[in-house]
């Protein structure tokens, strides 16, 4: 029987791994995220998953541990935070270009400047073109999904991708809210055992991970770009699956609030979307037209349908809560693709980006109105005066 | 937008190949090696010195030739059979001097 549970992000995304039955799992303590292990090793202990729970000494060896599990043919799963993320870089491009379809749950953290722990994107973000799946949820719901929408798109013949499965450490990792545990039954419907094409096994044996020469390189390079573009087909199926057994309404791609009228638009990843809708609400009473797209896939990136749902609005702001130092704008990252997606539009709208959510700091409703008071400036005048904000940090 | 891979430069799906083999012939790594080891079947002493240092392994005794082979597809060059080499049986010479020499070939095999 399916049931409702007050949960954490760490705990829905545990109940994710369990319900997506992960046979071998690989941990290293690093806050946020550690909870998630910390309670799949309660689960392990007690009987409730039937999993090898292996301690890694480090991410690196955490995510060289799932990768061997998942050459083996094992569903596996591991996660990190911060500079955790960071430590195991090496090991993600060969988990993609391998095609070993291992999952990592990222609780983000800011990486050391030194030594903060509160949330922001930057850790996973600087992993985003390494070959693997990647999105981030705003609630813990959705983390629990998120988890079995991934394995399924990541184990799925055409794709055989490792994926990362994102949530902002502390606003969404450790703040409860209800989640809906499915019964076994439809997640085993929804997301079948893996089957790896070609595992390590002496009954069939295959060599893994060789030493190839540089003009094999971009072929191999090709292979995952040709993926990618068969990945968004893969995701509308199983999203479309999802829903069908599950009963949710996902949007494959985007969640839209209040776009159908919206003459300004926030574009946002993560939890601060929450707060985002709320301020969306006031300023609605207020009679601003505002509105708000969040991406639920980075990797991926879902250019034709941000394009689409772009396709009538006059000013967005992009809110950052990463950081590309000395990048194209000076500011964060989604600014960089979210004006290339819309650069070829005929009637393109006005766009810039606010440096907001960065280090742990709360994104508050009064930010947002200050957001929105800068777009709506823009819309009057028809005109971007600057690329970025450091929103509660601009100089005179 | 279509992305395709010429014939010519296919790799197996992530690069996942049959086991076990004697040698990957699809994953030939010797063209960046400058010098080849070259062995004088005379001085040699078949005491099997090459075949255990080298990292590859690209040494091998032949029992119906009674004497030492050499595997040209693997061998980067290091030359550490040629140092440790008890009986001075192996020698250095540069790739440029035969008329097969990795350096000379258009493609990489």
């Amino acid at each position: 029987m399916a049931q409702e549970k007050m949960l954490s992000g760490c705990a829905a995304a545990a109940q994710g791994a369990k319900f997506a039955e992960v046979e071998v799992i690989c941990s290293f303590p690093i806050r946020p995220y550690t909870a998630i292990m910390m309670e799949l090793a309660r689960m392990v202990a007690n009987g409730e998953l039937d999993a090898e729970f292996i301690h890694g000494e480090g991410e690196h060896a955490q995510v060289s541990v799932a990768l061997g599990a998942s050459a083996a043919g094992a569903r596996a799963y591991t996660g990190s935070s911060g500079v955790g993320v960071t430590y195991a870089f090496e090991v993600y491009s060969p988990a993609a270009g391998g095609r070993y379809p291992l999952q990592m749950a990222i609780a983000d953290r800011t990486l050391d400047p030194p030594g903060d722990f509160g949330s922001e994107h930057t850790d996973a973000m600087s992993a985003r073109d390494q070959g693997w799946l990647m999105g981030w949820a705003a609630t813990p719901q959705e983390i629990f999904d998120n988890t079995l929408i991934n394995y399924r798109v990541g184990e799925d013949p055409r794709v055989m991708l490792p994926q990362f499965v994102c949530q902002d450490g502390y606003f969404l990792s450790h703040i409860s809210d209800k989640v809906i545990l499915p019964d076994l039954a439809q997640v085993r419907e929804f997301l079948p055992p893996y089957k790896a094409p070609h595992p390590l096994s002496p009954l069939c044996p295959v060599s893994h991970g060789p030493q190839i020469r540089p003009d094999q390189g971009a072929p191999m390079d090709a292979q995952r770009a040709i993926t990618f573009l068969e990945v968004p087909k893969v995701i509308e199926e199983a999203i479309d699956d999802f829903n069908r057994i599950f009963g949710r309404h996902y949007d494959p791609f985007l969640e839209k609030y209040k776009m159908e009228d919206a003459e300004i638009a926030f574009f946002i990843q993560g939890a601060h979307a929450n707060t985002c809708k709320a301020a969306i609400r006031h300023l609605r009473d207020q009679g601003v037209k505002a509105g708000m797209v969040r991406p639920r896939w980075i990797r991926p990136w879902p250019t034709t349908q941000i394009a689409e749902a772009f396709s009538q609005v006059k000013a967005i702001g992009t809110v950052e809560s990463s950081t590309s130092y000395g990048g194209a704008t000076r500011g964060g990252n989604l600014i960089h693709e979210l004006r290339a997606t819309l650069y070829d539009m005929g009637n393109r709208p006005l766009t810039t980006s606010f440096m907001a959510g960065l280090g742990g700091d709360v994104v508050l409703l009064e930010d947002f109105y200050y957001m929105a008071k800068i777009l709506i400036q823009m819309v009057k005048e028809k005109k971007t005066h600057q690329l970025v904000y450091w929103v509660g940090f601009e100089g005179e | 937008m279509a992305i395709k891979v010429p014939k010519d430069r296919e790799v197996p799906f992530g690069a996942i190949t049959p086991a076990p083999v004697n040698q990957q012939e699809l994953f030939i790594t010797s063209n960046w090696r400058v010098f080849r080891p070259v062995i004088d079947h005379e001085k040699c002493t078949r005491c099997l010195t090459c075949y255990i240092v080298c990292p590859e392994p690209c040494w091998s005794f032949n029992e119906k030739e009674d004497q030492m082979e050499w595997n040209w597809k693997f061998c980067k060059g290091c030359q550490i059979c040629i140092h440790e080499c008890p009986a001075d049986a192996l020698s250095a010479v540069p790739e440029l001097d035969f008329e097969d020499g990795v350096f000379r070939l258009e493609k990489p095999f």
